[in-house]
């Protein structure tokens, strides 16, 4: 059994996804966590000067989705063939096309900017990506609440987070996706992650 | 064996590298081109309405990397395990992360801006994101001219094919990362993929 050490902020962000696989799989980690103002005196340990960073029995390994997807394979919540695999990933990268639309709002300092953007974002942008999911777990879900091969995989984990940013920011977000919705609801339901939401530091992000 | 048809723009773009992928595994595979003009009448085929889809004996997979990822995990090309195909993804989103840098001075309307973003990135973002593909390299290659395990992988194809690109827009910008030139090159080399270089029709992007 190797050694995990995932090495984040405090908070869930892109680190998230990979600790909710941890929990799904019932699989020790070594979770670390930097408030902002320890993470410069660690940059420079990171390969790429950036978190999230997973070590593998010493070996260090970044990117948040990298990370995920192999720590899911170890896992076996990645799908269980290869092309349910791809399946997964363009999920996955549908979830990751949505996100790039949210980065703005969080970063926008002057207030009626940013409340702009924030409308603009959840009124014209966010709902094409979720229209784009919902086709998806319609075409990949076998008719279950999953969006791969009626199991639980990290593209339902993935999904899971990111869209609890977007409805902690706008609450009525999913109303006109009960597919999504529903998706959201088996996954909180499975008692592992059930039990790790409920014990799992409370964060802004 | 399963038959693969490729959908796409007359262009390299994101489709390229699992074109790339094609011609090393030695694979046929039907690589449907669309011009601009005739995109429109289309799109409703494609899942999320965009290109590129690949389609595997009928089912239909979106999203540029998830499909490379596959069809490099199906001819071997995608590292020899669980924790090399990691790396290979580490690498992959380094160079998707240049892409992303450079978007917005792609897609900058106004040339005075553009002008500025481009000079931007050339002169200060790009090379931060080669410095961290060289360290990648560096920890990950076992000391050869591939970016994972001394062997040929996507990550080479994917950094071949942007490599171009970038040196087209801007030909010293990787004067300075030996590495990385020394790695194109051995890509360069590879029998098929020369062939293929020699032979593949001639676009803008």
């Amino acid at each position: 059994m190797p050694s995990y050490k995932l090495t984040y902020f405090n908070g869930r962000g892109l680190g998230e996804v990979s600790r909710l696989i941890f929990a799904a799989a019932g699989q020790k980690f070594e979770d670390v966590r930097y408030e902002r103002d320890q993470f410069p005196a660690h940059k420079a340990e990171m390969p790429l000067g950036q978190m999230p960073v997973l070590e593998v029995d010493g070996v260090k390994l970044p990117q948040s989705s990298a990370i995920a997807r192999y720590l899911a394979k170890e896992f076996h919540l990645a799908g269980k063939d290869n092309f349910d695999q791809a399946k997964v990933d363009a999920v996955v990268d549908t979830v990751g096309d949505s996100f790039k639309g949210f980065i703005p709002t969080i970063f926008e300092q002057d207030p009626v900017k940013k409340e702009e953007i924030k409308k603009k974002f959840f009124t014209d942008d966010l709902p094409k990506h979720l229209q784009n999911l919902e086709t998806l777990g319609k075409l990949y879900g076998n008719g279950g609440h999953f969006f791969v091969g009626n199991q639980l995989t990290w593209a339902d984990l993935y999904f899971y987070n990111f869209a609890q940013t977007y409805i902690e920011a706008e609450a009525d977000c999913l109303n006109n996706f009960p597919w999504l919705k529903q998706n959201r609801a088996e996954v909180e339901k499975q008692p592992k992650i059930a039990e790790y939401l409920k014990q799992r530091p409370k964060t802004q992000f | 064996m399963p038959s693969y048809k490729l959908s796409y723009f007359n262009a390299r773009g994101v489709a390229e590298v699992s074109r790339l992928i094609f011609a090393v595994a030695g694979e046929k595979f039907e690589d449907v081109r669309y011009e601009r003009d005739q995109w429109p009448a289309h799109k409703d085929e494609m899942p999320l309405g965009q290109m590129p889809v690949l389609e595997v004996d009928g089912v239909k997979l979106p999203q540029s990397a998830a499909i490379a990822r596959f069809l490099a995990k199906q001819f071997h090309l995608a590292g020899k395990d669980n924790f090399e195909q990691a790396q290979v993804d580490a690498v992959v989103d380094t160079i998707y992360d240049i892409l992303k840098a450079w978007m917005p001075s792609r897609l900058e309307q106004d040339e005075a801006k553009k002008e500025a973003l481009s000079k931007k990135f050339f002169g200060e973002e790009l090379p931060k994101h080669l410095q961290n593909l060289e360290t990648l390299g560096k920890l990950y290659s076992n000391g050869g001219h591939f970016f994972v395990g001394k062997q040929l992988t996507w990550a080479d194809l994917l950094f071949y094919n942007f490599g171009q690109l970038l040196t087209e827009f801007e030909a010293d910008c990787l004067n300075n990362f030996s590495w990385l030139q020394k790695n194109r090159a051995e890509v360069e080399k590879q029998p098929k993929i020369a062939e293929y270089l020699k032979n593949r029709p001639r676009t803008q992007f």
